[in-house]
């Protein structure tokens, strides 16, 4: 009596990571809690995001997660990185309470990369 | 319909399709006109399905080497692990209120020992060696005068350990406490032969020897001081100790099953254990891979495995479209590492990536090649998503 655990867009995203990976350039910030390790690399450009990658150890709603969160900030300017929210992603994807810190990991990492290009643009 | 026809199922453990022969017999017993009597009805209809359950208690207690009165119909082994638990040592406390079983039981078990402990009745709860068997010297310890019941399971539904019963039922025989067995995972699939082993009381399941599920059985065994109090009350039927109509199709069903087990459990157990040493010979070379359990103390029908740095939940769904298990009681809601592998000494990582693989009757070679390939896929593709650790 268990119905799927995952929607089809939790699905699609966790088959299909078009993000996943690392870049060569650009900063990387790493975070583990709650059982979870993201770790967010950007390059950016004239204050936007001109690529956003991600690997992720984790469930497959964190790994969905990560993935709708670079393809949503790719082209976007860097400060929303700093201002990103999980709640988007909670309802988006969705993600079923319990396991809404470990979208909060995901928050942190993304602002936490924001701050660092903040940072190295001197702003 | 599409879904499951793409599936390759590795999960018998958690139950097997029903026999087709088992199907069609129980198919004609609910079409025919002529079997749906009441089996507690005196009159001719009523006498041929009381016939059609004498005949498959004849199958099971053929199957175990046991007088068919022996045996009480249930709706299953959870029923009949608390039947066995729950009625043993409530009628027997005036002997002593000290209950042993093992951390690694089946939670049809481990609750049914919890719910004692509300009480009052006091448990001592046994830890299993790195192998997943129960030390004797442990078990002898752990008696005391008031012990009254123990209660260990013969196969693990999770890693496939045997125990060894035998050895078990004859320290408790020698110290006139009865002894329980779960052996929801190997009637049908192991032999068992009740007029020999040292067991009391034995649960036993339809639905795991391509019988129906919502039918299963409890063995009582014939001696002076192994009785049980019954948990239900209504009409008296089975001698009082689990009243209620009986289900004739679905306990002629069960006794076909367990024919058909008896005739085939030999070549099923080579077959199968060709199986999972095909598996395991396809996956082995993969690092920080682990048996959960004992390969060389295991029924050949489960292979339990974890593995390092893959995060088991996402695991389980790039394994699709394998159906196999987890090692975790997860489900979206739940993701708490295994209580059984945790008792086995796996860290908590571990045993949340721990995916068991079952096999059965109608695995084919193919089928665990694909799940050889798939799992092969799908750690390497887990591994090279995570990121490294912090230094």
């Amino acid at each position: 009596m268990s119905a799927d655990p995952y929607s089809a867009r939790v699905r699609t995203l966790f088959e299909h990571p078009a993000h996943a990976g690392s870049l060569e350039q650009g900063p990387q910030v790493l975070i583990e809690d709650q059982g979870v390790r993201i770790a967010l690399a950007a390059r950016a450009e004239d204050g936007r995001i001109r690529a956003l990658r991600f690997r992720a150890y984790g469930c497959p709603h964190v790994v969905a997660a990560a993935e709708a969160l670079c393809e949503r900030l790719e082209g976007r300017p860097v400060t929303d990185l700093e201002t990103f929210e999980a709640a988007q992603l909670v309802r988006e994807l969705p993600v079923p309470a319990e396991k809404t810190g470990r979208i909060l990991v995901i928050e942190d990492a993304a602002r936490s990369l924001g701050k660092t290009l903040r940072g190295n643009s001197g702003s | 319909m599409a879904e499951a026809s793409a599936s390759i199922y590795l999960d018998y453990a958690a139950s097997t399709p029903v026999d087709p022969r088992v199907a069609d017999l129980m198919a004609g017993l609910l079409r025919s006109s002529g079997e749906h009597g009441n089996p507690s009805s005196t009159h001719a209809l009523g006498r041929r399905a009381t016939a059609r359950i004498a005949a498959a208690a004849e199958q099971l207690g053929a199957l175990l080497n046991t007088e068919p009165a022996r045996l009480t119909w249930t709706s299953g082994a959870t029923e009949s692990d608390n039947l066995a638990i729950l009625g043993a040592a409530r009628l027997a406390q005036h002997r002593g209120r000290h209950l042993i079983t093992m951390r690694t039981e089946h939670k049809a078990v481990t609750d049914a020992f919890g719910r004692l402990q509300r009480e009052g009745f006091e448990v001592t709860w046994l830890d299993p060696g790195s192998d997943g068997r129960l030390g004797l010297a442990g078990l002898e310890a752990a008696f005391r005068a008031e012990t009254q019941l123990v209660s260990v399971m013969h196969v693990n539904n999770e890693t496939g350990v045997i125990q060894d019963i035998a050895a078990i039922g004859a320290l408790c025989r020698a110290r006139g406490v009865l002894f329980h067995v779960d052996a929801a995972q190997s009637v049908g699939k192991l032999p068992l032969d009740l007029s020999e082993l040292p067991v009391d009381l034995l649960s036993m399941t339809a639905h795991k020897i391509y019988g129906p599920k919502g039918i299963g059985a409890l063995y009582v065994a014939d001696r002076p001081d192994v009785a049980v109090e019954a948990l239900l009350y209504g009409g008296g039927q089975q001698r009082g100790l689990r009243p209620g109509t009986l289900p004739t199709h679905q306990i002629a069903g069960f006794g076909l099953a367990a024919e058909i087990a008896r005739e085939s459990m030999q070549a099923d157990l080579e077959r199968i254990t060709r199986l999972r040493d095909r598996l395991w010979d396809g996956i082995r070379d993969l690092p920080g891979i682990h048996v959960n359990g004992s390969r060389d103390a295991g029924f050949a029908g489960i292979l339990n495995v974890s593995i390092e740095d893959v995060e088991g939940e996402s695991l389980l769904l790039a394994l699709e479209p394998l159906c196999v298990a987890t090692g975790s009681a997860c489900n979206s809601t739940n993701a708490e590492p295994s209580y059984v592998l945790r008792a086995l000494g796996r860290s908590d990582a571990l045993a949340q990536s721990a995916i068991r693989f079952s096999f059965g009757r109608q695995t084919t070679r193919g089928e665990i090649d694909a799940a050889i390939e798939r799992y092969r896929l799908a750690v390497g593709r887990l591994r090279a998503l995570a990121p490294e650790r912090a230094a």
